[in-house]
């Protein structure tokens, strides 16, 4: 038989316990050199300046380990043509722009064409996060979304509920072995731009195409650029507010 | 209170210490530290090495080059867009990447005419321009004004 006094101590033990638990959800930083409190990132894509020559897919594969065959890709470049006489574009990818992009249609049928990057957007509300059903994706509070290799199940949910197509399953063949069989995803290179480094991409980008910067650093180029143009985001109808901004696009590029 | 009442309490009270007591095995002691995910999972992704350095780091050794580089059109171009991935170079410089693709399909990438590129973007014939010759025979790469190549 146990009494009152004993069930009582037995609670107090267990809330106790219960308090240990919540004590290790104090926000603390992640490192002692990087306070992710005073950053918040964004990335500007000026799609009237991409050539199309493919050194960003390429300086992205070589710095995060995506496997160099295709079909895997953190960042793409697409094509888009209107052709003349036509309403619809017509969109190509060949190798996500990896080897560039040879002309297939002569200049003179052609109304208008230009070259878009595309990346993860980083969504303020991202669906990815959301679906996630062990809590292997999560969104950083500098604004970054991230995969947790060693977390994720592979159950691909994340792939199809983002709405741009950035997130792929990383091959069972592929050169990082942790990373096998589970969802990948540009990072906007985490592991640089905690260092203060900015992107591969941004880094190899030759004409200045793709620019990123830190929305809480006053004195960031990014601020310029957001207010001396007239900036546009993809899919916004989906609500999910992304953070890659897009300069000179139509509404048919999504 | 019944003893009845008691015993099952009991059972419940097992069952929920049972549940914690398995919990804290299974569940990663980071997991939750921010929010719902492991929280050394971010530190893992900030550990990860960057294969990219910048510019301005091959400036240190390679000053010559850079300035040459720094005041010519190709400017905007970064050392790694063509020599590729140097950060493990800048810590120990006998680490050397592969050779620079000085083929005329490389310099291509960029410059052969496409009607997709931007009109103001130097572009040219492929075909008819430098009559199938290096690029890099009459254009120095890292200041392509400059004429006489490397």
């Amino acid at each position: 038989m146990i009494t009152r006094r004993k069930f009582l101590k037995a609670l107090g033990l267990l809330s106790a316990t219960a308090a240990g638990v919540s004590a290790k959800t104090s926000r603390a930083e992640p490192t002692e050199y990087y306070d992710w409190s005073k950053h918040y990132y964004s990335f500007v894509v000026d799609s009237t300046k991409c050539i199309g020559c493919g050194r960003c897919v390429r300086a992205c594969k070589l710095e995060n380990e995506v496997p160099l065959e295709p079909f895997f890709f953190r960042t793409w470049v697409e094509r888009y043509i209107w052709l003349k006489g036509e309403e619809e574009p017509y969109v190509d990818s060949p190798n996500g722009g990896f080897e560039g992009f040879p002309v297939i249609y002569d200049e003179k049928a052609i109304r208008k064409s230009y070259f878009v990057p595309k990346l993860c957007n980083q969504c303020d509300r991202p669906p990815c996060v959301q679906v996630c059903p062990v809590g292997a994706t999560y969104k950083t509070e500098d604004g970054v979304v991230l995969v947790d290799e060693k977390y994720c199940i592979g159950c691909r949910y994340c792939i199809q509920a983002c709405p741009y197509g950035a997130r792929y399953l990383y091959p069972f063949n592929g050169p990082r072995k942790s990373r096998r069989g589970t969802a990948d995803k540009c990072t906007w290179c985490y592991h640089r731009i905690t260092k203060g480094l900015k992107p591969a991409c941004v880094e190899a980008c030759p004409v200045g195409a793709r620019k990123f910067g830190d929305l809480k650093d006053p004195n960031d180029e990014i601020h310029k650029l957001l207010d001396e143009n007239r900036i546009s985001v993809l899919k916004p109808e989906q609500g999910t507010k992304p953070k890659v901004f897009y300069i000179g696009i139509d509404t048919e590029v999504r | 209170m019944r003893k009845i009442h008691i015993r099952v309490a009991m059972v419940y009270i097992t069952a929920a210490i049972l549940f914690l007591i398995i919990r804290s095995f299974v569940v990663p002691p980071t997991f939750g530290e921010y929010d719902w995910y492991r929280g050394d999972s971010v530190r893992e992704i900030m550990e990860l090495p960057p294969q990219h350095a910048n510019a301005t780091v091959c400036k240190d050794c390679h000053s010559e080059r850079y300035d040459l580089w720094s005041g010519g059109a190709h400017s905007t171009v970064s050392c790694e867009s063509c020599h590729g991935p140097s950060y493990s170079h800048t810590k120990d410089p006998i680490i050397v990447s592969a050779n620079v693709d000085n083929s005329r399909e490389f310099c291509g990438l960029c410059h052969a005419q496409n009607p997709s590129r931007p009109a103001d973007f130097p572009q040219i014939d492929m075909d008819t321009h430098g009559n199938g010759n290096l690029c890099v025979v009459c254009h120095n790469p890292h200041s392509p004004w400059v004429f006489g190549g490397e």
